[in-house]
């Protein structure tokens, strides 16, 4: 009988679905979730099977740093969601800024904190490259493919030949590397059920979705406008942003962030205006082609995605800030005046209690997946 | 995709008077946005329809015709533009196409019109909201 009454009355409650037509709208904005797999038209390898499990095994390529102790993977650890739980990387040496997860990563138009590169292959070059993470110039990455039997043989697989300039090898390496990240999708989360619940009208559904975490995802959408950068099914505008986070690094020295980011991007040969480009007609390069450099672009990071969020402490462009609440108490408490005086009038403390920010924190905790243990991929029988 | 598209609301607020148009000005093919300064209409159009967080282009006749027309877009409650620069082709006739914008946010836009004719400059703005 007790039993009989609750289910009439969770049948009944339209508290359950507790959202007003314009929040269900702006909720259903952030899905739906996993969006289908469309092929990076910048690579000519990208989706293809060959490519990406050429792409892993470099990964885990110890071989692919100067002393031969650092992969990609040293940084990107799988059982840490593709980060490293550090405020700032260590390859070879410590570096600036903090290890972005690398699932989803094929949803960005720009990658890195600044946005210096303009594809995920470009991008893959660029840690290879430098003195502080792998190391290499692109003679050793193709000596490396040359000389090695079932690298060599998998290349040829992938993209026909291995060519004989080594920056063309190089950009093979970056492609093959590319399209195995691509594969790295995050799963379904218990926002993505809800959301999809509020979308059907499944009131049942809908009241499955903890409580605390509802009140901050009104929150979120509401008196926090986080959305307002954070949107999309990715949770993010894939832009920049200064968020009152100091860009001093150590001993004076400062992150321009996305200022150095879009010089160093208009330098690469390596970017989507280049000869590298397998889209012909450049249509990917239509942001390069655009973008434009402004003072305020100092001390800019590139907005992340929160999806599987929860798994990639610390956060920030340095790692500065260790917990979700910590984020959160970022936002409630950040003072205008170490805003840009010329930037985007976006940012005000938003003055949560402890109860909201309890309540947000809940929310972004239902972004994740729950991360779980990846088993690589078993490579086909010797390359031939 | 389609309800998401649904859901992406442009609607448009003439800044200006809406006052008849003097002579035919229109873009072939569906609708489009049709605004009026002092001295010339412009009417513009989408292409693909405007969506947060992704690129598009207008396409755009301005009569009479004129030979420079610029165009840029602002937020004006968040004081930020955008982080592109519209590249500007003259179709000639009057037609130009406007590639490279982005809208980064929902909420509020301008869109902004830079008329140059007779060695005099105009600017029309033109709100549009974008969820």
């Amino acid at each position: 009988m007790r039993r009989a009454l609750v289910v009439v009355l969770a049948a009944l409650a339209p508290a359950a679905l507790a959202f007003t037509e314009a929040q269900t709208r702006a909720i259903a904005a952030h899905g739906p979730w996993p969006p289908a797999f469309a092929p990076d038209p910048s690579n000519r390898v990208s989706g293809q099977r060959d490519a990406i499990e050429l792409g892993e095994r470099l990964f885990f390529e110890r071989r692919l740093s100067a002393n031969g102790t650092v992969s990609c993977s040293r940084c990107h650890v799988p059982e840490r969601n593709w980060t490293d739980g550090e405020p700032r990387a260590l390859g070879l040496a410590r570096v600036d800024r903090n290890t972005p997860g690398l699932k989803n990563a094929r949803l960005q138009r720009w990658f890195g904190w600044d946005g210096a590169n303009d594809s995920l292959w470009a991008q893959s070059i660029r840690p290879l490259l430098d003195a502080r993470e792998m190391g290499l110039g692109a003679a050793q990455v193709a000596a490396l493919v040359r000389g090695d039997a079932d690298l060599s043989c998998r290349y040829r697989k992938v993209f026909g030949a291995v060519p004989e300039e080594d920056e063309a090898v190089l950009v093979g390496v970056g492609k093959a590397l590319a399209a195995f990240q691509e594969s790295l999708v995050s799963g379904r989360t218990p926002f993505d059920e809800l959301r999809d619940a509020l979308v059907r009208g499944d009131a049942a559904g809908v009241s499955r979705y903890p409580e605390p975490a509802k009140r901050g995802l009104q929150i979120f959408i509401g008196k926090g406008r986080c959305h307002v950068c954070h949107l999309g099914p990715a949770f993010t505008n894939g832009e920049f942003h200064d968020t009152g986070i100091p860009f001093f690094i150590d001993k004076g020295r400062v992150d321009p962030g996305r200022h150095a980011g879009i010089q160093k991007l208009r330098a690469s040969q390596f970017n989507l205006l280049g000869r590298y480009n397998d889209d012909l007609g450049r249509a990917t390069a239509i942001g390069t082609r655009h973008v434009t450099l402004e003072h305020r672009n100092f001390g800019e990071f590139r907005t992340p995605s929160l999806r599987n969020l929860a798994l990639t402490a610390p956060y920030m462009h340095n790692g500065r800030l260790a917990t979700l609440r910590d984020v959160v108490e970022h936002y409630s408490t950040i003072s205008p005046d170490r805003l840009h005086a010329d930037g985007e009038a976006i940012l005000r403390p938003l003055q949560l209690s402890v109860q909201e920010s309890r309540d947000l924190v809940a929310f972004l905790e239902t972004l994740s997946d729950g991360g779980g243990r990846y088993e690589r991929r078993l490579l086909s029988a010797d390359c031939r | 995709m389609a309800k998401r598209r649904a859901a992406v609301r442009a609607q448009a607020l003439s800044l200006l008077l809406a006052l008849p148009v003097a002579q035919a000005c229109e873009l072939p093919g569906g609708s489009a946005e049709k605004l009026r300064s002092a001295t010339h209409t412009i009417v513009y159009r989408a292409a693909p329809a405007l969506r947060v967080g992704e690129h598009f282009a207008l396409e755009l006749a301005v009569c009479p015709a004129t030979k420079e027309l610029r165009v840029d877009a602002w937020m004006p409650a968040h004081r930020h533009g955008m982080n592109y620069r519209p590249s500007i082709t003259a179709l000639g006739g009057g037609r130009f196409r406007a590639e490279g914008l982005l809208f980064h946010m929902p909420g509020r836009w301008e869109l902004v019109f830079e008329l140059r004719a007779d060695g005099k400059t105009e600017r029309v703005a033109h709100a549009v909201s974008v969820e």
